[in-house]
């Protein structure tokens, strides 16, 4: 059977394209069997400060203050939810426009680029594997977290589950604007650090995003983000959602497309312009 | 007698092209640093959002009336939960910037292809890792002194105790948190890919030693633990500094196992440097990617 060759572009050699990188990502992965373990744990380590610290504002072992905020007393809960999905935030954030950085530094991405190979197929491909990686690493840190703070979900896990699904979809779609945005700038550490450490706390992974300041609160409720994690949180642990469940999620599907379109119109203009430019072998 | 103004050149090794090799390396860091301008946007956001992820969770947990607060301030004797957090976070972010600065100092040149040339030089090779240490304290010195503004103008927070007091508590943890830097610049040549070192340290400061809650929370075999890492005494001694009218006398119990510590952290960062040093020249290592 003669395999289509990538000169005859079509979507079956695009498909094929997507497989090869995430095949790669799979191996550079598990070539480095620490990082599994490390993507596990890092996130246990980072709630354990949080664990702690709502025990001192706990009396007899509940937290009355967070319960008149979220509906619900159990911020451990609330917290892994958010931290499980944060996970997958960050595989987008850094999947893309690291990915990105780490190819100019390699100096693969110019010839990577000559290939007819769809851009943004190339961005989807190098964060594949990530989601895969994160799904695993998640569940084994859910559980073991789970045991150690307490995980008492109590609600639908298939609705919440199908909730989250235009609220990733439409992270790609931010995914691609800050790829554009790496291209141009040409060192992403920071950008990507800042942006999803601030995208991910203001979204209200680790509080309700009802107990803000009233000046953060606007730029909170404006990241469809919010929506995603507050819906995941009122099927799973029945909190007090920000707006009737039913609006969260239409929110979020408009969401999806809104951010698809426009992260996309930015990587292609930005990318336009990087390669006007000639900027494109630079790091 | 022939006299020369020019340069002491490494041919002849000496004190003197010690030293400026070392400062050779000082201003090569410093250009590096000055080179991507996000690296100094980073300085001023931060020391903002990292602490004000944990605060905006205290808020939370306080509840709409602040009843949690009163719980809080009590457990921690702490009058400003905000300044409370901030110096358990800032003391965080020191070390976790030094493990990456420090740490990766040396494989950040070999990544480069650099290192091995490097180390045939006649040179002091311990240079190569206190050379960025320069420039490193000097930009955390700026960190830790615009996290003091931002939060002091943005938030209210107000250092009750003594700046030199603080200062004090700050210089006597240099030794112990860039001892433990150059352990592990040391570790990441031989073991190449060590983020999850970094992760696994940085990880036991943020469990063990209080950032953001008093040690007496945790279990008493946690406790323990907790007493044998050296930011466990800087954060407590610095929030005794900041916040009260602690004086040396008063802070001694946290500064005497800090140098002790730090002393410890230096033989062992120097031994780690020599030791692989040693093996390098042996396996070829340096040259290895």
């Amino acid at each position: 059977m003669e395999i289509a060759s990538l000169s005859q572009p079509s979507l079956k050699t695009q498909l094929r394209a997507v497989f090869v990188i995430a095949r790669k990502d799979w191996k550079v992965f598990w070539r480095y069997p620490l990082n599994a373990v490390s993507n596990v744990f890092q996130p246990i380590i980072w709630i354990t400060p949080v664990y702690f610290m709502g025990k001192a504002f706990s009396t007899n072992g509940q937290a009355l203050g967070f319960a008149a905020y979220s509906g619900t007393g159990d911020y451990m809960s609330f917290i892994l939810l958010g931290t499980v999905l944060s996970n997958f935030i960050l595989t987008v954030f850094w999947g893309m426009g690291y990915a990105l950085k780490q190819d100019m530094d390699a100096g693969v991405l110019e010839s990577n680029w000559l290939t007819p190979v769809s851009r943004l197929l190339i961005l989807v491909g190098r964060t594949l594997t990530s989601l895969l990686t994160t799904a695993i690493t998640s569940l084994i840190m859910l559980i073991i977290a789970g045991a150690l703070f307490g995980f008492k979900p109590t609600g639908n896990t298939l609705a919440a589950f199908l909730t989250a699904i235009p609220m990733l979809i439409g992270l790609y779609g931010f995914g691609f604007a800050f790829a554009g945005v790496v291209l141009l700038m040409r060192e992403a550490n920071t950008l990507i650090d800042v942006s999803s450490f601030l995208v991910q706390g203001l979204s209200g992974t680790s509080f309700p995003v009802q107990s803000l300041p009233a000046w953060l609160a606007p730029i909170a409720l404006a990241l469809p983000l919010t929506y995603g994690l507050d819906a995941v949180r009122g099927w799973l642990l029945n909190t007090q959602t920000i707006l009737p469940l039913k609006v969260e999620i239409a929110l979020l599907i408009v969401f999806m497309f809104v951010m698809l379109w426009f992260g996309s119109w930015v990587f292609y203009r930005v990318e336009r312009r990087v390669r006007t430019l000639g900027t494109l072998g630079q790091h | 007698m022939e006299t020369s103004l020019a340069p002491r050149s490494l041919g002849r090794p000496g004190l003197g092209s010690d030293v400026r090799a070392f400062l050779a390396v000082v201003r090569r860091e410093w250009t590096i640093f000055r080179r991507y301008p996000s690296w100094i946007i980073a300085l001023f956001i931060w020391p903002l959002i990292f602490p004000m992820l944990y605060i905006l969770t205290a808020r939370a947990l306080a509840g709409p009336d602040g009843s949690g607060l009163a719980i809080f301030m009590e457990m921690t004797g702490a009058s400003d939960f905000i300044g409370y957090i901030v110096i358990g976070t800032t003391v965080w972010m020191w070390q976790n910037i030094v493990l990456w600065d420090i740490g990766f100092a040396l494989r950040n040149e070999q990544m480069r292809g650099t290192l091995e040339s490097n180390w045939l030089s006649p040179t002091w090779k311990f240079s190569y890792l206190l050379g960025p240490t320069g420039p490193q304290i000097v930009s955390m010195s700026m960190f830790i002194g615009i996290t003091a503004l931002e939060f002091g103008l943005m938030f209210g927070v107000r250092l009750n105790g003594s700046v030199w007091m603080i200062l004090l508590m700050m210089l006597a943890a240099i030794p112990s948190i860039y001892g433990l830097g150059f352990a592990f610049a040391s570790l990441i040549i031989t073991v190449k890919e060590a983020n999850a070192f970094v992760f696994l340290v940085r990880g036991l400061v943020m469990i063990f030693c209080g950032i953001t809650f008093p040690i007496s929370l945790l279990p008493g075999w946690m406790q323990s633990i907790a007493k044998w890492l050296p930011q466990t005494y800087l954060i407590h001694g610095m929030r005794a500094a900041a916040f009260s009218k602690a004086g040396i006398a008063e802070l001694l119990p946290d500064l005497i196992p800090l140098l002790l510590f730090g002393a410890f952290w230096l033989v062992v960062g120097y031994s780690a440097f020599l030791w692989m040093e040693r093996r390098a020249r042996r396996t070829g290592a340096i040259g290895q990617y």
